[in-house]
């Protein structure tokens, strides 16, 4: 399987990486907006994490761009928002969020969530070292 | 309007002083059983009748006025017209009891429920902050990033047992460069409330000044000399008064004075006609700014460095300033006192008042003055034996904020908005600029005179909205024939008035087509309310 994190906190990407590695998913990572739709087009993911405050113009802009495409209409997208932004999950919803996980995340939440959009068996997926 | 303590403290002299009712009621030639209904509080008095009676008893008219308690009853009404006490079912007849045999207590409750409101206010500006306040959003942000790249290499180093050293170390770096930022951040928002504490604005000072200029009647005669010989040297002309001014900043108090250009004005944001900075003695004047204005914030300044020992002086003596922010706010307001005592000497512009029945435009122009100083200064024109016609004043908005208030004693001037929107100083913002004159009748029957005119504060620049102030002046209607306003006025006591009320909550029409909440009071035996409150 493969997992796009889109996310300009670096070592958020990085930590998320190394648990979706152990997973045995294979990871891709944008650092913003525009980097993450140019992947996105050329080699579309299964899953998509998808972090609400990016630059240039906010995930929102991202997820629009993802609905408007017809190649990644139905591409699941697990949006990363900040604790108590009610206004952020209304908007993400209304914009074709699939799920979403609040800052700060636990590991174990976010890994389940990306098994769930996927349709990943948690059991049968599980590969060793995994339940970080 | 019925007073709830002018019976009893009638009684009470007229013993003290051994007189019967028969031969008080004889003195003054009134019937006895009218003497009785007046010492029972079953009939208002005032004017020549008080007068009589005072002169009789042989006490100040003040005295059996009773404004102090008169303020505190009013006070205290609008402390029980909040809807905090809606469930207590308090009886707003006994305020003016509670009054008269506990004044301390009555203040307390004041004191308390102000202070209430203060806290409220603060904290709904700090709510505000917290939602809206950009900084903020973004240093939530950052600090929940932060905390969940913590978490998450945490969890990895406690759970995953199997990571390389490389790895290891690497996330160890990840963790202190988290735990830095994460403390950066933390530290820049204890900071931000740092500032947001010192920036909360509190009603508790403003409150302070409006009680310590109300317990001064909004006469300071020490002022009152001080500006009469500060004016001694002005001149009379307007501009050379201002030039004598200027002079006076710079040769007696050493300042360097600069003029702005209008076309360099844009550099100066602010409204302020003058921009003074006390630490290199330097004043810029906005050459652009309302000559009035203008002249206004000189006098003040003059008044402000040349007075500063008799300010002071009379601030430390009040009880009632209690905090350095009251006392500052209280040494502008006599400082603006001081000024308006320079431009428009009391004498003589008393006379002219008079003269000119109270005409406003008239005294602004004869003065070169604004609306604003002009009816800040009649309101002030209450020296003992020579005094002005009584007149509030108020101050408004045009959101309903009231930003100064100055009431009589039988015309309560709420504080906290929430007035009725049928006074004059708010049908003025419908027609600004022009004056607009109304004859009001409270559900008590007593009548006044509002004369109000919603005026532009500064000059506004294009594309910005004007600030507009509404000031309105007020009068038994008693004294309207002795004004300008009161002539296109049919007086007579049978004449329609419009009908308004104090606010809604304290107001017994329950016909009004204006109301916006419910009446707190249904009914009310005659003359045991306060200000305000006896019913229809």
């Amino acid at each position: 399987m493969r997992v796009m994190i889109v996310e300009d906190e670096p070592n958020i990407v990085e930590s998320l990486s190394f648990v979706f590695s152990r997973e045995g998913w294979q990871v891709a990572a944008a650092l913003d907006g525009d980097t993450a739709i140019e992947r996105l087009l050329s080699e579309p993911p299964d899953v998509l994490v998808l972090d609400v405050m990016i630059p240039p113009h906010s995930g929102f802009e991202v997820l629009k761009r993802v609905r408007s495409e017809a190649s990644l209409k139905a591409l699941p997208v697990l949006v990363l928002t900040a604790k108590g932004q009610e206004q952020d999950r209304h908007t993400a919803l209304r914009l074709g969020a699939d799920a979403f996980v609040t800052k700060p995340f636990s590991n174990r939440d976010i890994v389940q969530h990306v098994r769930e959009l996927a349709g990943v068996n948690g059991s049968a997926a599980e590969p060793p070292g995994s339940g970080v | 309007m019925a007073t709830p303590l002018i019976g009893l403290k009638i009684r009470d002299r007229r013993k003290e002083i051994g007189l019967t009712q028969t031969e008080l009621a004889g003195r003054i030639g009134i019937s006895v059983s009218y003497l009785n209904l007046i010492e029972h509080n079953k009939r208002s008095i005032g004017g020549r009748l008080l007068q009589q009676i005072a002169e009789e008893l042989d006490v100040g008219l003040e005295v059996l006025d009773g404004a102090t308690e008169r303020r505190l009853v009013s006070d205290l009404n609008e402390v029980l017209a909040d809807p905090l006490f809606d469930r207590l079912r308090l009886d707003p007849g006994s305020t003016g009891d509670l009054v008269g045999r506990h004044p301390g207590w009555a203040q307390a409750l004041i004191t308390l429920h102000r202070a209430f409101l203060d806290r409220s206010q603060a904290m709904h500006a700090l709510a505000d902050r917290l939602n809206q306040d950009p900084f903020l959003g973004d240093a939530i942000h950052r600090i929940l990033t932060n905390v969940s790249a913590i978490r998450s290499i945490s969890e990895i180093l406690t759970s995953v047992e199997d990571v390389d050293a490389e790895q290891q170390h690497r996330f160890h770096t990840i963790l202190s460069e988290e735990s830095a930022r994460l403390s950066s951040a933390a530290q820049g928002l204890s900071t931000f409330f740092d500032k947001a504490h010192t920036a909360t604005r509190s009603t508790t000072p403003a409150e302070e000044v409006d009680d310590f200029v109300l317990e001064n009647g909004n006469h300071f005669p020490i002022l009152e000399e001080a500006a009469g010989r500060l004016r001694l040297r002005l001149g009379e002309t307007p501009r050379v008064m201002e030039e004598r001014m200027l002079e006076a900043l710079a040769e007696d108090h050493g300042l360097r004075i600069t003029r702005a250009a209008p076309e360099n004005e844009a550099h100066y944001a602010s409204r302020a006609p003058l921009r003074y900075s006390p630490h290199n003695k330097r004043l810029l004047l906005l050459d652009s700014a309302p000559a009035a204005s203008r002249r206004f914030a000189v006098a003040r300044l003059l008044a402000r460095l040349s007075f500063a020992g008799e300010v002071e002086g009379i601030i430390s003596a009040s009880a009632t300033l209690t905090t350095p922010a009251a006392r500052e706010r209280a040494a502008i307001a006599l400082q603006s006192y001081c000024a308006g005592a320079a431009l428009m000497p009391y004498d003589r512009f008393l006379e002219d008042a008079v003269k000119a029945r109270y005409d406003i435009d008239l005294l602004r122009r004869a003065y070169s003055t604004s609306v604003e100083q002009v009816c800040h200064r009649l309101v002030t024109l209450r020296r003992p034996g020579s005094e002005g016609l009584p007149f509030a004043f108020l101050r408004s908005d045009p959101a309903g904020y009231v930003t100064k208030r100055f009431p009589l004693p039988n015309l309560p001037l709420p504080r906290y908005g929430g007035t009725c929107p049928l006074w004059a100083v708010y049908r003025a913002f419908q027609m600004p600029e022009t004056v607009v004159s109304q004859l009001a009748e409270f559900p008590s029957g007593d009548r006044f005179l509002f004369v109000a005119r919603a005026v532009a504060k500064g000059d506004a620049a294009y594309g910005q909205p004007r600030h507009l102030l509404s000031i309105m002046l007020a009068c038994e209607a008693l004294y309207a024939d002795q004004t300008v306003y009161g002539d296109r006025l049919d007086l007579s006591a049978a004449a329609p008035a419009d009908r308004v009320g104090a606010t809604c909550r304290l107001c017994a029409r329950d016909d009004c087509p204006q109301r916006q909440e419910d009446v707190i009071i249904k009914s009310q035996s005659a003359g045991r309310g306060g200000p305000g409150l006896a019913a229809e």
